[in-house]
């Protein structure tokens, strides 16, 4: 046990390293920064728009969801995706970094390949998505402890889950030679479930966003939880948020050994 | 004692083969072939403990297979290997603490930051402490004369330099093998002079073990007394470079620039390659004629510009390994 969580602190110590390492690299170009970040958020913003729009047209519910509803969906799905992406901005490029033989540099440390590899970039423009989040939450859900204790554990959850199902799409890569396609659109096929109202899907869409496509438990079962706090609902999330992200640890160590170093020339950035 | 051991290693790689044309994409979605090409081919080697060996080859020889082999990138395909005692396949973690790595092609330094950034975050991700960290950094910055560009961002910094740099940050951890992968890729003569220098004077005072992978012969020449030459994945030769450089390095090329119309007589051991109308380049067997003798003999033809001497290219070399002796290269072709 006492070896487990000793390993989980050297993790989280490295991915710490890293954060600092990325932000001072990200900090390089200040002004580039800010106007990403920023830029971000507001192309968020027109989402509000058009979900303001919707409501008062339609009025009442939609798929079973009020309008503060849709923001806690939406500021959950914002939030988790910033924070995954400015952690673990290298998920988008685990099949280029395949293909390239850039996973060398990894190999060679005495680290964990894939915390490393995934926690060796940043995303400028995640800044902006992550905390549009809580700007929308501030607005809509004001200073409800449940909400935002709901908020803050499913940014954890819901990050690692995103961070999961890209890397299970890029690992492909070790099997297929190049999966980029499946890698860019994985990520964003989940997120399209992420962010409309679970009311909206039925029968089997609904079992599979409760299984294969994990996007029930990224912003739907917090914002249950938000709603009417469950233990054992509770205990669901975190076991299959568990298990979802095994799983691709897992089978990115599998697809490792397949790994046939290239040769371009790389610099990391 | 060895540093490290290599018996039989095989490392083959399974490569879809597809003929040209729309059809034959189609037909290879459906039923694919593949051939197996071997990238390494049975070799054995054993390196001791504080040698600095050339392992040398041209282009898609398997020196950087092998290299990644060595250092648990890849795993081998068949063989036995052991470095410091340890099998990179399986105990790959653990043997990096103890090796360092330079690949010319590779950087390890982030672009964006300065070197000292760097170097933190690999003390960290190499478990050395603050307080030797900081004394290591000094050490080496002082060694390599790098003290004034630790605080400049890499991206800023000249090839030569970011060289030395990351050669210093493969170092942090005082590794006891050193494998080099062409470090000196693409470097001018001064910084390559440089680069050589720093190794060899680690070599001597760490007694690091330096593993060089290079097709730069003067790499080879000033660096190591040992040399492996693989070409196709097979050892074709192991021997000192002394005897190397007797037997198959015998012969420089030397690039002529006249200041105006010129004439030249062949004369013993030296043969004209290529003439154009204020330039030629001269191959100059070293067994018959030496370089001052060469120099000393153009500079009596008068009117030159010019003067540039090179190794002849490693390509040449492994051809005259082939072919079986130093004559082709000394003779002219």
């Amino acid at each position: 046990m006492h070896k487990h969580v000793v390993r989980a602190m050297n993790v989280f110590r490295l991915i710490g390293l890293y954060f600092k390492v990325n932000l001072a690299s990200a900090l390089e170009y200040r002004a580039s920064f800010l106007l990403q970040a920023f830029g971000m958020a507001l192309n968020n913003c027109s989402f509000v728009f058009f979900w303001y729009i919707a409501f008062s047209q339609i009025g009442g519910r939609i798929g079973g969801y009020d309008f503060n509803d849709v923001m806690f969906i939406w500021a959950l799905c914002s939030s988790a995706f910033g924070a995954s992406h400015i952690l673990f901005a290298n998920m988008n490029s685990i099949t280029r970094i395949i293909v390239s033989g850039e996973l060398d540099t990894f190999l060679l440390q005495p680290k964990d390949v894939l915390v490393s590899l995934l926690c060796s970039k940043t995303s400028l423009t995640a800044w902006g998505d992550f905390l549009y989040g809580f700007i929308l939450m501030a607005l809509t859900h004001g200073g409800d402890a449940q909400a935002w204790s709901m908020f803050l554990l499913g940014i954890a959850i819901g990050g690692l889950l995103m961070t999961a199902i890209s890397v299970t799409a890029h690992t492909m890569t070790f099997y297929l030679g190049d999966a980029s396609l499946i890698g860019s659109m994985a990520l964003e096929f989940v997120i399209n479930f992420c962010i409309y109202p679970e009311g909206i899907y039925r029968g089997v869409v609904r079992v599979l966003m409760l299984s294969v496509i994990p996007a029930s438990f990224i912003v739907h079962i917090p914002l249950k939880l938000a709603r009417h706090f469950s233990p054992g609902l509770l205990l669901l999330l975190l076991t299959v948020s568990a298990a979802y992200c095994c799983f691709a640890y897992v089978f990115f160590y599998r697809g490792l050994k397949r790994y046939e170093s290239g040769n371009l020339i790389i610099a990391r950035m | 004692m060895a540093a490290i051991e290599v018996e039989g290693l095989c490392k083959l790689y399974r490569t879809r083969i597809k003929e040209e044309g729309l059809k034959a994409s189609f037909r290879a979605l459906t039923r694919p072939v593949y051939k197996e090409v071997k990238a390494v081919d049975n070799i054995s080697f054993t390196v001791e403990q504080g040698e600095i060996l050339a392992f040398i080859g041209p282009n898609g020889a398997g020196k950087s297979t092998t290299i990644k082999m060595l250092t648990g990138i890849l795993h081998p395909s068949s063989g036995r290997l052991s470095v410091l005692g340890m099998d990179p396949a399986t105990q790959r973690r653990r043997l990096s603490y103890r090796i360092g790595t330079v690949f010319g092609q590779k950087s390890q330094l982030w672009f964006h930051l300065p070197p000292m950034d760097s170097f933190v975050l690999l003390g960290a991700i190499y478990d050395i402490e603050k307080a030797v960290l900081k004394k290591r950094i000094d050490e080496l910055a002082e060694r390599f004369e790098i003290g004034d560009l630790l605080k400049t961002p890499v991206r800023k910094l000249s090839l030569g330099q970011r060289i030395r740099c990351e050669v210093a940050a493969s170092l942090l951890h005082s590794p006891d093998i050193l494998f080099l992968d062409e470090p000196t890729i693409g470097l001018d003569v001064v910084a390559k002079h440089r680069i050589r220098e720093l190794i060899l004077q680690m070599n001597r005072e760490q007694g690091t073990t330096i593993f060089l992978t290079s097709h730069d012969t003067g790499d080879m020449e000033q660096l190591c007394r040992r040399a492996i030459v693989i070409d196709h994945g097979r050892i074709i030769l192991d021997e000192p470079v002394k005897k190397l450089k007797y037997d198959y390095m015998n012969r420089k090329i030397i690039a002529v620039r006249f200041t105006g119309e010129y004439k030249l007589k062949e004369i013993d051991g030296i043969t004209l390659e290529k003439s154009g109308r204020l330039g030629a380049r001269l191959s100059v067997d070293t067994r018959v004629c030496s370089i001052d003798e060469a120099m000393r003999w153009l500079i009596a033809q008068g009117g030159v510009a010019d003067i540039t001497v090179e190794d002849p290219p490693m390509e040449d070399i492994i051809a005259s390994i082939f072919e079986g002796g130093g004559q082709s290269l000394g003779g002219g072709r």
